[in-house]
Parts: structure tokens; C-alpha cells; sequence
């Protein structure tokens, strides 16, 4: 077992963080939640520079071909910085997706060698999600039909759009006719449920940023507040709610990490490992959330403190690709099924 | 112990369950279960409306004694009173601050002269107060007011700023700590002041919370005139601590009712969308009723012992309790809703009932004392541990 990133992957994070920090100041986001949007189309084209869009397109698309490994270390960077969704959805989820399917169809092609250049959007909308994110945003959607995939232009596809509780999300309540003409794939299942531990691992991973984002800020604020004489940092009470955060992220990143390492490679345990990421990074972000109001005292209840804006992205992600009683159950039923193997001589066995 | 209801508490039911059915009609119809928590900033002027009519019929202050206005009701009465309330849905007070807080410390600490002036307000429910204890700098550390006060041709003058004072901008009062005695440190040296909100000198600045609306505010006195301090000068503290104590008192009974119907929300809607179906929501579920009801016993056995409505020492523990099952709810609210939860009702920032539930219950644990601050009290005023190492 090896948990260690190879050159390329960390340079490629040091790159895009040195890029995020740049650009990705919290009065950025707000301006961005004046927007239609909610995000920023320039923005979103500086990423494309950066080759984040490219980033697991096959070469043969002009993409990196990077896999699921290369995204554990980016998706926590986008969820620090609080970007939009549509990043991850489209670079990673719906790639991924679309990278899947039989080499030659040449939708699959074009819709790869479109978002590797920037040009194309992609929604993905998977039963688990009633609502489809960034639905204004998309070029297309891909859209599950009785275990088919089918690709829709965005015109082709009427829906409500309403706001999240997370000022930058948008979300979209969908109604589509598949047809044939738009079907890619008619047995496409396995894909399917790939694409869903895929996308619970890329929420998963943006969960635990944002989980370090609050505490970095918490600890800022615990440290600058005064009260009795000195800083709240200093009391016990305050120092151990943090101290409680950083546990809970410390632990989650090894079990992110699993998780895409069993997506890389197709592991059968796929599901577990991606549950098990989900619920980690998500109960990381939770707490950090928790507690990081807890510690602002009455300043974090404001829309005026920053922190506001990572916890909302933190509880609007919770239920995203998954809600914790999905998730909780599927790590029951793998555990508790009847020839799941227990015992000592398997703990370490994957 | 006596646990049920005698035939004239019974009796009472039906009056005040018969009142509030014929009034909560017409223009007051659309105040059903609006302006509890995370809601206080919606329909003002027809809450203000609603407390007047409360009044007509008797119904503001039905704890106090009827020498002030009060209705003088049992502690079983005004159990059922808040029951009652809470079970047709009548609106969430706006005067609950001038009644729960600022009328009993006038009646425990103020004179014959300032109970005749400021009571009948109260109890008429045309004069709103609020509360200027926090400030910039004394949050947790409220004895570390800096706000001043200063005798000047025989009037005190206010001069400082206060923060997160809740419905401020509605108020007509506000009840202020300010420091009497100059360079004075800690608890001495303060007074409580009772300051008209509508005069030159008293600037509010609303403060925008993450619900994206507006309850709290700044407030800045610039020589703003005190008409008066109740209690003598130098001896605030001991009258904004006593105050602290009806926090804890009867009004605890109507802010569980108001829980109660909340919960029922909760099991409805889980109920309504299957999320009732899910084990660990069920579990839940079952906690944050059983939580309730030791709030409520507690609250019970706790008023029956102070029968003054003033709690005593057990009182310590039931704000940590109720300030964290509150918090916890407002979580398995947006869990029973799953992924819908995060969909906004309307453009801009317009947030559904349940939504604002969970965000206000964030600052539950927060104001009126946070929980570490409560768990600090709890160990040392109530286990009488040794007290904390503190700056000063
Ligand atoms: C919705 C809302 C309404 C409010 N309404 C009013 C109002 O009407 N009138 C009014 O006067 N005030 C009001 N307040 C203010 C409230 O009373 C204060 O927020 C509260 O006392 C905490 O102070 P603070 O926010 O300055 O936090 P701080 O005191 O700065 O605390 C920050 C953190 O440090 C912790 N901490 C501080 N000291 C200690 C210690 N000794 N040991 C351990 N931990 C410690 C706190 O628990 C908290 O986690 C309101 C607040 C809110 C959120």
C-alpha cells in the first residue's frame, strides 16, 4: 500500500493553488453570487488555461489523461477555494462518464475533445440527485433512462431553476424525453454506478477543502478575538473544537485517497470505498462547519464573515451524489451482507 | 407532585383556546405560525397589532401579579396558556423582551414611580424593548461593557455602542448596561438604564445575518439621554444578572411549545417523503422527542420549585440542554428534507420554514451565553469547581 502522490500530481496541485489563491479572494465568490451564474464565466475560462477542464480527457481528445488519483488532490483545492460546481462536474464526473463509454462513437469524441478545450459544459443527471446542478451552465446533459445513457443538449431539456442555500449553486428540476437519437449507450449500468461513486468521491474530496477552509479560518479568528484579557483561542473549550476538526480531516484524507485508488483501477469494493469517503470528508466538513460558527461566536452568524460562505457550500454538498442515510446504507449492506468476510485475518486484506 | 390539571385549569382551556380561535382571524388569519425562530423579521407591523389585541383580551404578562397590569396566573394556568398558544399556531411575540425581561427586573429591582411608567407599555403591548447588553468587545466577557455613562445637568447620558441587539429597530426601549463610575473594571461600577429608542443621540444599524435578513442590529448612543437607571448607580450588575435569571423562567414554557410544533413538522414531513422509513432518521427522531420532554419536565419541576417564576440553581443546565436539542433539530430537519433541502423558495435569498429553522438554531448555542460558557457555569457555579485561569 503506497500513499504517496507521484511529481507530476503535486506539481500540477502547486500550480492550481498558487492560481486559486490569485484569484479566488471571498470577494470574488460574493461578486460572483450577484451574477445570473452564480460563478464566473472568466474565471472558468482562466481553468481551462490551466488545463484543469483537460485534466482526465484522454491524450487522444487532448486531455492529460490523468486519473482519479491526479483529481483527490485537486477536488480538495476546488472545495477550499469554493468553486462552482461545474468544474468538477464536467472535468471530472461527466469525463469520466463519457470516457467510459466504446472508443470510436464519435459524440463520445466530440463532447471529450470540447471539454478538454473548455468549449463544452456537461450536467450530469443521476437518479440519486433529484435536482441536476448547473443546468444554465451546460452544453449538455447526460441523463440516465432506464439504465441507458443518453446525451441531451441543453436546449432539448426543459427545466425549473431555483438557487441552494449555497448562493453559487443552481440547481435544476428536470423533465426529458429521451429519444433514441440520443442515446449513447444502451446498456449503461456499470457506467452508472461508477459515475455515482465518481461523483460521491469528487464532492468528497471538495467536502474535506472546505472542512480545512473553515478551520484555518477558525483558527485565525479563535487566535485575533479577545475576551477576559486574551484570545478565545486560548480556552480549552474553544481549542479542543478545533483540535476535534483537524482529527476528523486528518483521518478523512487517507480514506479519500482509497477511495479514488479503487476507481482508478476498478476495484469491485468501489462502492464501499467511495461511501466510506463520502461520509468521512462530509462529517469532516459538518463539524468543521459546527464548530466554526461555534467559535465565531455571533460574528459567524453574520452574511458579513466569510465563513458563511464555506459552510453553506459544506451543507449544500452533504446531501449531494449521495445523502448520508444512501451512503450509510450501502456501507451496511456490504458489511452486514451474508458473504461479506469479517475478521481479523481480512482487516487489512484491501 | 401533582401532575394533572384541576376542572377551572380545564375550564381556563377552553376560555383561552375560545379566545384565540375567534381572534386569530381576518388580518391576523396570515400570522399563523410566523415569526418564531429564524422568521422574527416577517410581518412587524401586524405582530405589533397582534400584541395589542393580545392585550385588549388580557393575554400579554399572564404571569405577572395583577397589581401590574398582570394576570396573576398559576404556573399550571400559564401552561396551558402557552399550550394553547402554540397549538393555534398564534404568531411568534414581539414582545416577549419587554415582557419576559425588562417588566420582571422592573418589578423585582425598579421603583414604585418606574413601574407605574413603564409596565402599563408593556402590558398594553405598545411599547417594544429591547436588550443592549453585548458590545464590540464584551460578548462572553459582558462585564467587559465599555459603553459610558455620565451625569450631566442632572440627566445620565449614554455614550458607547452595543451589538446584536435583537429588534432594535422595532423597539421603543432598550434596557442598557453602561459603566457609571469611570475606569471602573468588571462587575463594579455599572448601571442598568432604561433609554427611549426615539430620540436624537440613538443611531441603529441593522446587521445582516446569513439568512440574508436583518433582526440584529448595531446600536450607537451618541449622548442619547437615560430617562432612568434602575437600581442605584454602581450596582448594575446584580439587576442584569437577576434579569438573566427570567430568561430561564416561565417564558421557557411558551419556546418549548413552540419546539413542539416545530418537531411535528419534522415528523410529518418525514412521514409525508419517506425519510421516516430510514432507521437512523427514526432513531432521531425518537431522541429529539424524548429530548423535549425532559425539557419540559425539567422546566415544570423547575417552576414549581421558584413558584415566583424566577429560577432557581437547577435552572443552570437547561439552557445548554435546549440551546443544543435545538441545534440538533434544526439538522435533522434538513436531513429529513435530503436533497431538497438546499433549494431556495424564491430569488433572491427568500428561505422556507424549515431552512431558516436550521440556520437560526446555529446561533442558539450561541447567544444568551454560549455552551461553553453555560458548561463554565455549569462547573463552576454549579459543581463548584475551581474557576478557569483568566486573563485578568
Ligand atoms: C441571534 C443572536 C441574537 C442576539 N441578541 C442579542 C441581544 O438582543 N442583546 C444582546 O445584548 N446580545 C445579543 N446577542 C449577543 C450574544 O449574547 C453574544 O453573541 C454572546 O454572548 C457571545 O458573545 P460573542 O458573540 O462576542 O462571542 P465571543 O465571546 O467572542 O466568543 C467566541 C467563542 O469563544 C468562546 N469563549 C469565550 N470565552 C470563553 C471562555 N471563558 N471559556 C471558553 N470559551 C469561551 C465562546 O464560547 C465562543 O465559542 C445575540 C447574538 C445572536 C447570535
Amino acid at each position: 500500500m503506497d500513499f504517496t502522490f507521484n511529481e507530476d500530481q503535486l506539481a500540477f496541485r502547486e500550480a492550481i493553488s498558487r492560481f486559486l489563491a490569485a484569484e479566488l479572494p471571498p470577494e470574488v465568490l460574493r461578486k460572483n453570487w450577484e451574477t445570473e451564474d452564480g460563478c464566473s464565466r472568466e474565471l472558468h475560462r482562466k481553468m481551462v488555461e490551466q488545463g484543469l477542464t483537460g485534466l482526465s480527457v484522454p491524450e487522444a481528445q487532448g486531455g492529460l489523461e490523468m486519473d482519479d488519483t491526479a483529481w483527490v488532490l485537486l477536488t480538495p483545492l476546488l472545495g477550499y477555494y469554493a468553486i462552482a460546481d461545474s468544474v468538477v462536474d464536467t472535468a471530472y464526473t461527466a469525463t469520466g462518464l463519457l470516457s467510459a463509454l466504446p472508443e470510436g462513437d464519435h459524440r463520445r469524441e466530440e463532447l471529450l475533445t470540447g471539454i478538454a478545450g473548455g468549449d463544452v459544459g456537461v450536467a450530469v443527471a443521476h437518479q440519486v440527485n433529484p435536482l441536476v446542478v448547473d443546468m444554465d451552465l451546460a452544453d449538455v446533459v447526460l441523463v440516465e433512462f432506464e439504465g441507458e445513457i443518453h446525451a441531451l443538449n441543453q436546449e432539448a431539456v426543459s427545466y425549473e431553476c431555483n438557487t441552494s442555500i449555497d448562493s453559487s449553486r443552481r440547481l435544476g428540476r428536470i423533465s426529458v424525453q429521451p429519444a433514441p437519437e440520443s442515446r449513447l449507450l444502451e446498456n449503461g449500468r456499470d457506467i452508472w454506478a461508477e459515475t455515482l461513486n465518481r461523483g460521491a468521491v469528487g464532492v468528497a474530496g471538495q467536502a474535506l477543502g472546505l472542512a480545512q477552509r473553515m478551520l484555518d479560518m477558525s483558527v485565525e479568528y479563535a487566535s485575533q478575538r479577545q475576551q477576559f484579557g486574551k484570545p478565545v483561542g486560548s480556552f480549552q473549550a474553544v481549542k479542543h473544537h478545533l483540535a476535534d476538526v483537524a482529527e476528523k480531516i486528518e483521518f478523512a484524507k487517507p480514506v479519500l485517497y482509497r477511495a479514488a485508488h479503487a476507481l482508478a483501477n476498478n476495484e469491485r469494493g468501489s462502492d464501499l470505498y467511495s461511501s466510506h469517503a463520502k461520509l468521512a470528508c462530509c462529517e469532516a466538513a459538518w463539524l468543521a462547519a459546527r464548530h466554526g460558527i461555534q467559535v465565531y461566536g455571533a460574528m459567524g452568524y453574520t452574511w458579513e464573515a466569510d465563513l458563511q460562505i464555506f459552510m453553506k457550500r459544506a451543507w449544500a454538498l452533504d446531501s449531494y451524489w449521495g445523502d448520508r442515510a444512501f451512503h450509510k446504507s450501502r456501507v451496511a449492506e456490504a458489511v452486514l451482507a451474508d458473504d461479506a468476510l469479517i475478521g481479523p485475518q481480512h482487516t487489512f486484506e484491501e | 407532585m401533582k401532575l394533572t390539571f384541576s376542572p377551572e385549569d380545564e375550564a381556563f382551556r377552553n376560555q383561552i383556546a375560545g379566545w384565540l380561535r375567534n381572534n386569530l382571524v381576518g388580518e391576523f388569519a396570515e400570522l399563523k405560525f410566523r415569526g418564531g425562530p429564524g422568521d422574527e423579521h416577517m410581518f412587524p407591523e401586524e405582530r405589533k397589532r397582534w400584541e395589542q389585541k393580545l392585550a385588549e383580551g388580557g393575554w400579554t404578562c399572564v404571569g405577572w401579579p395583577e397589581a401590574y397590569g398582570g394576570r396573576g396566573l398559576s404556573i399550571e394556568q400559564q401552561v396551558i396558556f402557552f399550550e394553547e398558544y402554540a397549538r393555534a399556531g398564534a404568531p411568534g411575540r414581539m414582545g416577549h423582551i419587554g415582557e419576559g425581561l425588562a417588566g420582571p427586573t422592573i418589578i423585582a429591582f425598579g421603583s414604585e414611580a418606574q413601574k407605574e411608567k413603564y409596565l402599563p407599555g408593556i402590558v398594553a403591548g405598545t411599547e417594544l424593548w429591547c436588550q443592549g447588553y453585548s458590545e464590540p468587545n464584551a460578548g462572553s466577557d459582558l462585564a467587559n461593557v465599555q459603553t459610558r455613562a455620565s451625569l450631566e445637568d442632572g440627566k445620565w447620558r449614554i455614550h458607547g455602542q452595543k451589538v446584536w441587539t435583537s429588534l432594535a429597530h422595532e423597539s421603543d426601549w432598550c434596557f442598557v448596561i453602561a459603566r457609571t463610575e469611570p475606569g471602573s473594571k468588571a462587575h463594579k461600577g455599572l448601571g442598568f438604564f432604561l433609554v427611549s429608542m426615539h430620540q436624537p443621540g440613538v443611531t441603529v444599524r441593522p446587521i445582516e445575518q446569513l439568512t440574508g435578513t436583518s433582526e440584529f442590529n448595531e446600536v450607537f448612543f451618541d449622548g442619547a439621554v437615560a430617562e432612568d437607571i434602575v437600581g442605584a448607580p454602581g450596582e448594575g450588575w446584580a439587576v442584569a444578572m437577576g434579569l438573566l435569571g427570567f430568561e430561564r423562567g416561565v417564558s421557557t414554557l411558551g419556546q418549548q411549545m413552540q419546539f413542539q410544533n416545530e418537531l411535528d413538522e419534522i415528523i410529518r414531513l418525514a412521514r409525508a417523503n419517506g425519510a421516516a422509513r430510514n432507521p437512523g432518521i427514526r432513531q432521531r427522531i425518537a431522541e429529539a422527542h424524548t429530548g423535549l420532554r425532559l425539557m419540559r419536565y425539567n422546566a415544570m419541576r423547575m417552576l414549581s420549585s421558584s413558584q415566583d417564576g424566577q429560577a432557581d440553581s437547577s435552572a443552570l443546565v437547561y439552557k445548554l440542554h435546549w440551546a443544543s436539542w435545538h441545534r440538533n433539530l434544526g439538522a435533522l430537519a434538513m436531513d429529513v428534507l435530503g436533497p431538497e433541502a438546499e433549494l431556495i423558495d424564491d430569488a433572491p435569498y427568500e428561505l422556507s420554514r424549515l431552512q431558516s429553522l436550521f440556520l437560526f438554531t446555529r446561533s442558539d448555542t450561541i447567544y444568551g451565553g454560549t455552551n461553553q460558557i453555560q458548561r463554565n457555569i455549569i462547573a463552576e457555579r454549579g459543581l463548584g469547581m475551581p474557576k478557569e485561569p483568566k486573563g485578568r
